[in-house]
């Protein structure tokens, strides 16, 4: 039996790698309006599947593998987090 | 590439003592092949630097050259081979950000990009990543720092699946008066400007200098992300700083960061400096090493003199621009560096800037012998309504759209001839009048695989008709040379042979070669070698770009013209590639005396007003070209082979897709078809009256009264403008 799961896809840039969007979005907005609390921004791209699978796990192992073979995201510049949505 | 044991023994020698990790570092960034051409340097001074337009030569980041009286030009190529193989968007974004850049330093206003690609095969699924990666790259940095990609050149080849050539150019203008030239004096201060420095991009050139491992993953250091906002913001202050002659040397912080920067600078102009790395603005704490070596995207250098530091710096933060004043330049040749007050290197600058130029060894592998062997036995011949269709449909002569759709060629409202329409872009100076500048980037690494040296002969040579078809005058050339291991002489074989291909050709066509670019290592894991190529960027000047030629036909019952002489030159073609699978044989010669003869007969032709389309002959052949003009005018045609002035043909393929160099398909209106004869007849030019373009919706070529093949246009056009992008699509 199989039912519908969301799994969610964040793909961020790694840490070692410049976020521009981010530090742009930081200091010319946020510092900018006064928000000097916030240390910094990390932008990234969301995904939100819908899934008919299994279980929760087989969804994520679907949903991992279509990443990696449809090269969503880039292994040697993203980070990738795949994860239910509950 | 770290160094050799032979190239620290030299360091010792230099120094007269240990060096420090610092300085090691230094050497290591500089005397990279990337930095220092230290195996290219002696095969470089064969190319032809001079000529009465030169302004600028080889030597700063951009050359210039004398466009008209009032205006110079500026250009620039680049390649980013290596970091758009482990990044293709960013790899090929950071490549337009740097050629950018490059033309900035002269102050120069950047009006048009180009993209020259040289890829995979689209159903290669890991090169159909890189394709889709490359060019969304180059859209995205291009559109958001608003200079159009207004032409190129592109090419689909399994030896690119892993290793994909980028090679990337920019067009600026500057007035003559207001070029930032005057160079540093000592006492001038240094002054670093925008993205903080960071860990990213840690020594790329090094990276960049030698082939690529499998696991490419430990490269992250050289993954660099391109910040266009930055970019832009650059741009604009640079001008303000031209504008009130507030910087006396600029110098993009490219390969080799701050340490190349520097030290050429400084070798260049006989100075020495002084520098504090910690007046840097740095992203996160970094080690003085670091701080010399990275390679972080969108900085540049600005000398400026003492007096005038506060002006500039209220010129960048109005930009709100990032800046340090990290030093200034001294007259003793020697760059010093200190952290915290306690000096970390000192190193001549001459010595640190050039390394002993390596003269390689070389020689041609067995496998060149291919572009030696005579064609003497063809396979029969085919249907030709199918290999029409196959050629026309190969990714390499469709039309490009699903690249440049992509693009955004027409901001800056400079683009007269767009993209697909012209056998080069045509861009206004819009200085009020009606003059303009043409430019093309050509390569044909078939050619440059089979015969290097003719191969890149060739490529000058089309780059050059590319040019004259527009109607423009072709002033000057840049050229990147993308090659295999310098320390392999078999690879290093081909790339001095190409080199001397273009010397070659560059000096009959009297077209300096103002700059350029070499890029070696452009291997995979296994050691192989990508296809060697030459791609050449050539400007053209337009009196009127009113007056400019497209390639589509303008009116049924038009004649149409075969300007030059067609010989049976099969070897290396599109059509024995697509139609039998063959890739070798004798490519076509190179021809520069028809080149020239044609060249001026065609250029003149157009001034006069007798021509209503043209188009130059290149890959594919003489069907080829005349289909295209068909269906970017949505007008048939009806050709008789037998017309075509052929020596030596024996077959029909022989004539329909020959390679011959020095030619064009020209359509001329019936009013004006004597005053062209009487031209041609004047120039000594072969021409001849091969049919004339019809309504009857139909691609005709007939010998006599016996039709070769006679296929409708709608399905022409379908295989013209619809196969690129199936094939990268649709192919997976």
């Amino acid at each position: 039996m199989t039912s519908t799961y969301l799994v969610e896809v964040i793909i961020t840039n790694k840490k070692g790698v410049r976020d521009p969007e981010g530090e742009t979005i930081h200091k010319h907005l946020i510092l900018r309006k006064g928000y000097a609390s916030v240390q910094s921004v990390r932008t990234g791209k969301y995904l939100l599947l819908s899934v008919n699978a299994l279980s929760g796990e087989d969804a994520i192992r679907i949903v991992k593998e279509l990443c990696e073979k449809l090269r969503i995201y880039n292994p040697v510049v993203h980070d990738i987090e795949v994860r239910l949505r509950g | 590439m770290p160094l050799s044991h032979a190239e620290i023994d030299e360091i010792r020698n230099i120094l007269r003592r240990e060096p420090t990790v610092e300085e090691l570092a230094m050497f290591e960034a500089q005397w990279s092949e990337h930095c220092s051409y230290k195996s290219s340097r002696l095969l470089l001074k064969l190319l032809p630097t001079e000529g009465r337009n030169v302004v600028i030569g080889p030597g700063r980041d951009a050359p210039a050259v004398k466009l008209f009286k009032d205006w110079l030009v500026v250009f620039k190529i680049e390649s980013h081979n290596h970091p758009s193989a482990v990044d293709p968007y960013n790899g090929a974004a950071t490549g337009i950000g740097g050629v950018v850049r490059d033309i900035l330093t002269l102050g120069a206003k950047s009006i048009a990009l180009l993209d020259m690609l040289y890829l995979g095969d689209p159903r290669n699924p890991h090169a159909n990543w890189l394709i889709r990666g490359i060019v969304k790259g180059i859209s995205d940095y291009g559109n958001r720092i608003g200079v159009p990609t207004v032409a190129g050149d592109a090419w689909f080849d399994p030896a690119f699946n892993t290793q994909p050539l980028v090679n990337v150019a920019c067009i600026g203008i500057v007035r003559p008066e207001e070029i930032i030239s005057s160079g540093p004096s000592p006492g001038d201060l240094i002054v670093i400007v925008g993205n903080a420095t960071g860990r990213d991009g840690l020594l790329g050139s090094s990276f960049a200098s030698k082939p690529l491992s499998e696991d490419v993953d430990k490269d992250i250091g050289a993954v660099q992300v391109g910040d266009p906002l930055t970019e832009k913001l650059l741009i604009d202050a640079i001008e303000v700083i031209r504008k009130r002659r507030l910087a006396k040397y600029v110098k993009d912080l490219g390969g080799g960061g701050l340490t190349t920067a520097i030290a050429e600078t400084a070798a260049d102009y006989g100075l020495g400096a002084v520098i504090h790395l910690e007046k840097l603005h740095t992203r996160e704490p970094l080690t003085t090493l670091e701080i010399l070596v990275s390679e972080s995207q969108e900085r540049m250098m600005i000398v400026v003199e003492q007096s005038k530091l506060s002006e500039l710096v209220e010129v960048l933060e109005n930009y709100d621009l990032m800046y340090s004043v990290i030093g200034f330049f001294t007259d003793d040749g020697v760059i010093r560096v200190f952290y915290n007050g306690s000096k970390v290197a000192e190193v001549p600058a001459k010595e640190l800037a050039k390394p002993k130029p390596i003269r390689r060894a070389s020689s041609p592998p067995m496998e060149a012998l291919k572009g030696l062997k005579p064609l003497y036995s063809l396979p029969p011949e085919p249907r030709y309504d199918d290999a029409i269709l196959k050629v026309i449909s190969s990714p390499n002569v469709a039309s490009k759209r699903w690249i440049y759709e992509q693009y955004d060629y027409e901001v800056g409202i400079r683009t007269v001839i767009k993209p697909g329409y012209g056998d080069a872009a045509v861009l206004r100076l819009l200085d009020g009048t009606n003059r303009g500048v043409a430019v093309k980037g050509d390569a044909n690494p078939r050619y440059t695989y089979l015969d290097p040296f003719n191969g890149a002969a060739n490529a000058v040579a089309e780059c050059f008709r590319n040019l004259i078809a527009v109607g423009s005058r072709p002033l000057a050339i840049v050229d990147e040379l993308n090659a295999g291991n310098p320390e392999k002489p078999e690879h290093f074989w081909y790339f001095e042979m190409m080199l001397k291909g273009v010397a070659w050709m560059a000096e009959e066509l009297m077209l300096p070669v103002v700059g350029g670019k070499v890029s070696f290592y452009n291997e995979d894991h296994t050691g192989r070698q990508v296809k060697p190529t030459a791609t050449i960027v050539g400007v053209g000047r337009v009196q009127d770009v009113t007056k400019t030629t497209t390639i589509d036909f303008k009116e049924s019952g038009s004649y149409i013209i075969l300007v030059g002489v067609t010989y049976p030159e099969l070897g290396g073609s599109e059509y024995l590639y697509r139609v039998f699978r063959l890739e070798e044989g004798e490519i076509p010669k190179p021809r520069p005396c028809s080149e020239l003869r044609n060249g001026r007969f065609v250029y003149k032709a157009i001034k006069l007003g007798y021509v209503k389309a043209t188009h130059d002959i290149s890959v594919g052949g003489l069907a080829t070209a005349v289909i295209e003009m068909s269906i970017l005018g949505n007008l048939g045609f009806d050709i008789d082979l037998e017309k075509v002035f052929a020596i030596g043909a024996q077959r029909i393929d022989e004539v329909l897709f020959s390679e011959t160099q020095a030619r064009y398909i020209l359509e001329v209106d019936p009013k004006a078809i004597n005053n062209l004869l009487k031209l041609a007849n004047r120039f000594g030019v072969k021409i001849s009256i091969i049919g004339r373009v019809t309504d009857s919706g139909e691609a005709r070529f007939r010998k006599r009264d016996k039709t070769i093949a006679s296929i409708d246009l709608d399905l022409l056009r379908d295989a013209y403008r619809e196969s690129l992008s199936r094939e990268i699509e649709g192919g997976i």
